[in-house]
């Protein structure tokens, strides 16, 4: 009985999780088929919008000149755009750092420390420019990135425009193995807007029109991910989320498994309350595709993975347990059976040909999101060890997530 | 090309697309394991069929017998290099959910009947020939009711990594099989398992290697003849 409910259990979430890939997939294809976007020629620079950058700081002392180095290299008509840091109560010399820039026309703006969200909404008051958007003081940005996404604003109903973010020189395994997920990410956010349903505006270089983020209020603290709550937020109201994978922001990824675990409990914790306070959305036909399918599969996938590693850490354990009795049987003679070895590495089970259907599928998305980004024809050499290793890390800090958002824990940045 | 699309409307046909396309892969995922299973099985069948040749074969030597020298028969002619091999596979197939039950129980039974037909010729070649092997008969059952018989089996495929010479079979109690009946009968073997028939004592419950060991001390001669072997290979 027990293995009839777990097997349902887990060919029904193999279904869902195959049918979501498909699903984001075949909407990527109807929508654009395959190409990168390109910029339009001979741009009217009087048509485009005024922007506001703004680089919220906190102990950056070393990385914010790179980042405000980025901004001053795109290519914008000067006169149309405003680099902002907003120093939110640094403690080392971010400020005398960013200070040197003054006479370059960065602006510069010092307050208590108060959040992300805060410095934001600081900058927001301290504009007139007709779009804002941010850009964290470990990312920089390629120098087209700009013109390419100022272009969408032009249409008057588009609200926000997320770019295709990539693992800043990538050195360690973790940092490669994150490049090749960043790829994936690019592919589903670009899948995501063509069926109206990126929800969330990520931290490095999502650009907002300024009047909307007004008349909702500002940024808010958003338990952590203020990103993603903005974006929930903007999709409540009915606002259009667009996304241009072609312009290119680069953001320094976590070097460390203990600075990935952080950063992604606090995405995953995000996400979890979030979610939790706007969950009227969830399964609403009202919001669209986001409401009756993007945030269910979202959701369901956590639990899928934690139940996945679940069953099988216990299969392990499992054979684990036999090998121990076989050896103890044997009076610890250990004689391998090639038979049986092989038997179980050529598993010919129907589970099986789904996870390799399952993967093969995710490769090719990987493969889209970097030529749609990037217009790289191949695949990053990490792709194989990002689906071994984060099958074991991921729902390791899924679980963790899960379990502070039950007891709302709150998270911190670093 | 728009960079995506303020589209709020539902995307039924892209729903309903994408479950055709699912249930499609799942289809070609379940084939793909049936055709692959189903080749495995074939593969078992043929290696058994091979087996009953070689027992028609034995069979045909034996007769030949009474006209020729004993010298001619090996004692391990059959059992240890295609038997077990078989029976290994056949607990992997066992162990997968897709394989066809019907099919399986089939080829147990057959392989059951070959071992039953591979000790009675040993004995009797045995008998001829003034050989003295140690047959060992196993009984057990995987309905869930002998806890430690899955133990029991990995005690027995050590002992016999341990003395190659010792001929040991192997039988479901629960298969369905009239020979194996008779062979149950005639060996007293009753439930509970696991049961082991060494040269026809009966021996139940989980036994050791040093238990088993202890039952035959004839092992003891085996393993020497079998090391004083490798010293003169060696030579």
């Amino acid at each position: 009985m027990a293995v009839a409910v777990t097997t349902f259990i887990t060919y029904t979430l193999l279904f869902a999780a195959l049918y979501f890939e498909v699903f984001l997939l075949l909407s990527f294809l109807l929508r654009h088929g395959l190409k990168r976007p390109q910029i339009m020629p001979a741009r009217r620079h009087s048509s485009l919008p005024t922007v506001a950058i703004v680089v919220p700081c906190y102990n950056e002392e070393r990385t914010v000149a790179r980042t405000i180095e980025s901004l001053l290299n795109l290519e914008y008509p000067k006169e149309k755009i405003e680099i902002i840091v907003v120093d939110d109560g640094s403690k080392d010399a971010t400020y005398e750092v960013a200070s040197r820039y003054e006479e370059a026309g960065v602006r510069i703006l010092r307050k208590e420390n108060g959040g992300k969200h805060s410095a934001l909404n600081l900058a927001l008051l301290n504009t007139n420019s007709e779009i804002i958007g941010c850009l964290d003081a470990d990312s920089s940005v390629e120098p087209d990135a700009l013109m390419r996404i100022a272009e969408s604003f032009e249409n008057t109903s588009v609200s926000a425009v997320t770019p295709g973010i990539h693992v800043r020189e990538p050195r360690t395994i973790l940092e490669h193995i994150q490049t090749a997920e960043y790829r994936l990410s690019v592919f589903i956010r670009n899948a995501l807007a063509s069926v109206g349903s990126i929800f969330i505006t990520p931290g490095p270089f999502s650009i907002f029109r300024s009047s909307v983020v007004r008349k909702l209020g500002g940024w808010r603290h958003g338990h952590s991910t203020e990103d993603l709550e903005l974006g929930l937020r903007l999709q409540e109201r009915g606002y259009t989320i667009l996304n241009n994978p072609a312009a290119t922001v680069w953001t320094a990824a976590p070097r460390t498994l203990k600075a990935l675990f952080r950063q992604r409990i606090r995405w995953t914790y995000g996400f979890l309350r979030n979610t939790a306070d706007y969950h009227f959305m969830i399964g609403n036909p009202r919001y669209g595709n986001l409401g009756l399918m993007i945030l269910p599969t979202a959701l369901l996938s956590i639990f899928a993975a934690i139940y996945f590693a679940a069953v099988l850490i216990f299969s392990a354990a499992n054979s684990a347990f036999e090998a121990y009795i076989r050896l103890v049987a044997s009076g610890w003679n250990i004689a391998l059976d090639p038979l049986a070895f092989s038997a179980s590495v050529y598993s010919t089970s129907f589970a099986i040909f789904l996870v390799y259907f399952a993967i093969a599928i995710v490769m090719g998305l990987i493969a889209i999101g970097s030529f749609i980004s990037l217009g790289k024809h191949r695949l990053p050499a990490s792709a194989f060890l990002f689906i071994l290793i984060y099958s074991f890390i991921v729902p390791l800090w899924l679980s963790a997530a899960v379990v502070r958002a039950a007891l709302k824990t709150g998270v911190a940045w670093r | 090309m728009e960079q995506g699309n303020p589209n709020r409307k539902i995307a039924f046909g892209t729903y309903g697309a994408a479950f055709g396309i699912t249930a499609l892969i799942f289809a070609t995922a379940l084939f793909a394991s049936t055709y692959f299973t189903e080749r495995r099985v074939a593969d078992i069948r043929s290696v058994q069929d091979n087996i009953s040749v070689d027992i028609l074969s034995l069979e045909t030597q034996f007769d030949l017998l009474a006209e020729n020298s004993c010298g001619d028969i090996e004692e391990n002619s059959v059992l240890s290099s295609e038997l077990l091999p078989i029976a290994a596979r056949l607990s992997t197939l066992e162990s997968q959910s897709n394989v066809n039950t019907d099919e399986l129980t089939r080829l147990k039974r057959y392989y059951s009947l070959l071992q039953i037909k591979d000790l009675l010729l040993m004995k009797q070649v045995s008998e001829k020939c003034g050989l003295e092997p140690i047959f060992l008969l196993y009984f057990y059952s995987n309905a869930g009711d002998c806890p430690e018989c899955e133990e029991q089996g990995y005690v027995l495929t050590a002992l016999n990594e341990r003395y190659p010479q010792l001929r040991i079979y192997s039988f479901d109690y629960n298969l369905d099989l009239s020979a194996l009946r008779t062979l149950t009968s005639i060996s007293n073997v009753k439930p509970p398992l696991p049961a082991i028939v060494i040269n026809g004592r009966l021996e139940t419950g989980f036994k050791e290697i040093d238990d088993i060991e202890a039952f035959i001390p004839e092992l003891a001669e085996l393993k020497q003849a079998t090391s004083t072997e490798d010293e003169s290979d060696a030579n």
